[in-house]
């Protein structure tokens, strides 16, 4: 689960990089509204590279728990592990 | 602290819009003429921002059976549908509407809004997926939150990410409604219709058609893009507004399945408000007759769409939609280029809606014209020619910041 954990967070900042290339060093608990400075329509933009890279869907319902890296990471693993199991 | 104090933004922009002369957003209408005429800033107007399609709210017959009505049944239901508010005229209209599609079962809701909220809410539950375009009119993604389905996201207009997401969901796609508008209202594109047909029917989900912006514009009967696409026969539920083209104000849900009757038992938005006022009910009864007829409407809306697609495209104006229609979305690069159009075609005498973000995908800001049957010649004229001063203004303005 490690492994997995470390590609979702790497998918995870390369989209938010290809968005705000001056993101690159965010925190995993800066909010990505307040300090990445995303709006909603960016988020959804990352989001769905993010599918894209991971071949996953993910809820609306999963995104709007999740206002940092972690919070998307946790919710992606999560998506993930239901989906194994 | 506040509960206020999270609105700064709001107020912020709120202050920054309050700078012209008349606001851009909430305009007041001092008085409204006709279907295409109103006084706003003291001045009259050709308004082409209304949505009034087939011009139908001014329409003499539907206006004396609204007045009829008010006087045979009164001002307001003061009941729910499950309450004291089920009229005679509600349930007749919810017939004469199945009928119109030939389907088997129709339920009339208050606002266009809670009919998309009524009908997502209620169709989907707690194991089951709501697959919706992203780019949705604020009702579905309300409709989605009040649901306690899965949401997920398409791309779009992508056809082939709906493909992708369907195809993830396996066995469960059966389990899942897809959510499409047939006329996307901020852009004025049009949905892949029979593609979406294809792929949702490819993987045995159900199909949901918005045909808010298309009913009484497409299709040789005015039903949408569906019945002109040829594909009434391969969707389950159509979801309309009576606030478009039939003048009025309410919202519709039809479906070819006779089990929809039993979602009045457990839709929400449905269920907990009052039903239509009976003059709404019964000005909207005979414009459905107005627009299943309405050929010669259409038409003359068509002949103003293609006209006004060619001049703006030929001035140089970005468009939000490749083919002609009802709604012609101006793109802008910034929200002040999108303002002082705006700004500029009132001051021309004509009203059109200015969108901004949050309220538009993308991040686009937008100026959109929404044309009538019941505009002349002349109106289609003046427009164009406002735009034309827009346009050498935008490209004088343009050429002082090379300088």
């Amino acid at each position: 689960m490690e492994d997995a954990a470390r590609e979702v967070e790497q998918v995870v900042r390369a989209a938010l990089v290809q968005i705000r290339p001056g993101a690159a060093d965010l925190g995993l608990d800066a909010d990505l509204a307040a300090e990445a400075g995303l709006d909603s329509v960016e988020v959804m933009d990352m989001v769905m590279a993010i599918e894209d890279r991971l071949d996953l869907s993910i809820p609306v319902e999963t995104l709007s728990e999740a206002h940092t890296i972690r919070g998307l990471c946790t919710g992606i693993l999560g998506l993930m592990r239901s989906r194994t199991s | 602290m506040s509960l206020f104090d999270k609105f700064a933004p709001q107020r912020a922009l709120q202050a920054s819009l309050a700078e012209s002369a008349v606001l851009p957003i909430a305009t007041p209408m001092d008085a409204v003429h006709s279907a295409t005429a109103a006084t706003i800033g003291g001045k009259r107007m050709v308004l082409a921002g209304t949505n009034n399609y087939l011009g139908l709210t001014f329409d003499a017959e539907c206006r004396a059976a609204a007045i009829a009505a008010i006087e045979a049944t009164g001002t307001g239901s003061t009941g729910s549908r499950m309450a004291s508010g089920n009229y005679a005229g509600h349930r007749e209209l919810e017939q004469a509407l199945a009928d119109a599609f030939g389907w088997a079962a129709g339920i009339v809701f208050s606002t266009g809004y809670q009919a998309n909220l009524g009908a997502l809410s209620g169709l989907a539950g707690s194991d089951e997926f709501l697959l919706i375009d992203a780019d949705s009119h604020a009702s579905i993604h309300d409709g989605c939150r009040l649901s306690s389905a899965t949401t997920i996201r398409f791309r779009h207009n992508d056809a082939e990410d709906l493909d992708r997401r369907l195809g993830r969901l396996g066995a469960d796609a059966r389990r899942t409604l897809v959510v499409v508008e047939s006329l996307y209202s901020t852009r004025g594109d049009r949905a892949p219709l029979s593609e979406i047909v294809a792929i949702t029917k490819k993987h045995g989900a159900w199909l949901l058609v918005d045909e808010a912006h298309s009913f009484g514009v497409f299709g040789e009967r005015g039903l949408g893009l569906c019945e002109e696409l040829g594909l009434l026969d391969d969707i389950d539920f159509l979801v309309g507004t009576f606030s478009k083209s039939l003048g009025g104000v309410g919202g519709f849900l039809l479906s070819r399945h006779a089990e929809l009757e039993l979602l009045r038992m457990v839709s929400r938005p449905y269920i907990f408000t009052a039903s239509s006022a009976p003059p709404a009910i019964a000005a909207t009864r005979v414009a459905l007759v107005k627009v299943l007829g309405g050929r010669d409407l259409r038409e003359r809306l068509w002949r103003h769409a293609h006209r006004l697609h060619q001049e703006a495209s030929r001035l140089g104006y970005r468009l939000g939609a490749d083919d002609p229609g009802p709604v012609v979305a101006l793109l802008f690069d910034t929200r002040e280029a999108a303002l002082s159009t705006w700004q500029g075609l009132l001051d021309a005498g004509v009203y059109t809606n200015l969108m901004i973000p949050p309220a538009t995908p993308a991040g686009l800001a937008i100026v959109r014209i929404s044309l009538s049957a019941a505009h002349s010649d002349a109106d289609l004229t003046l427009i164009i020619a406002s735009l034309a001063e827009q346009a050498a203004r935008l490209a004088a303005d343009r050429a002082r910041l090379r300088a």
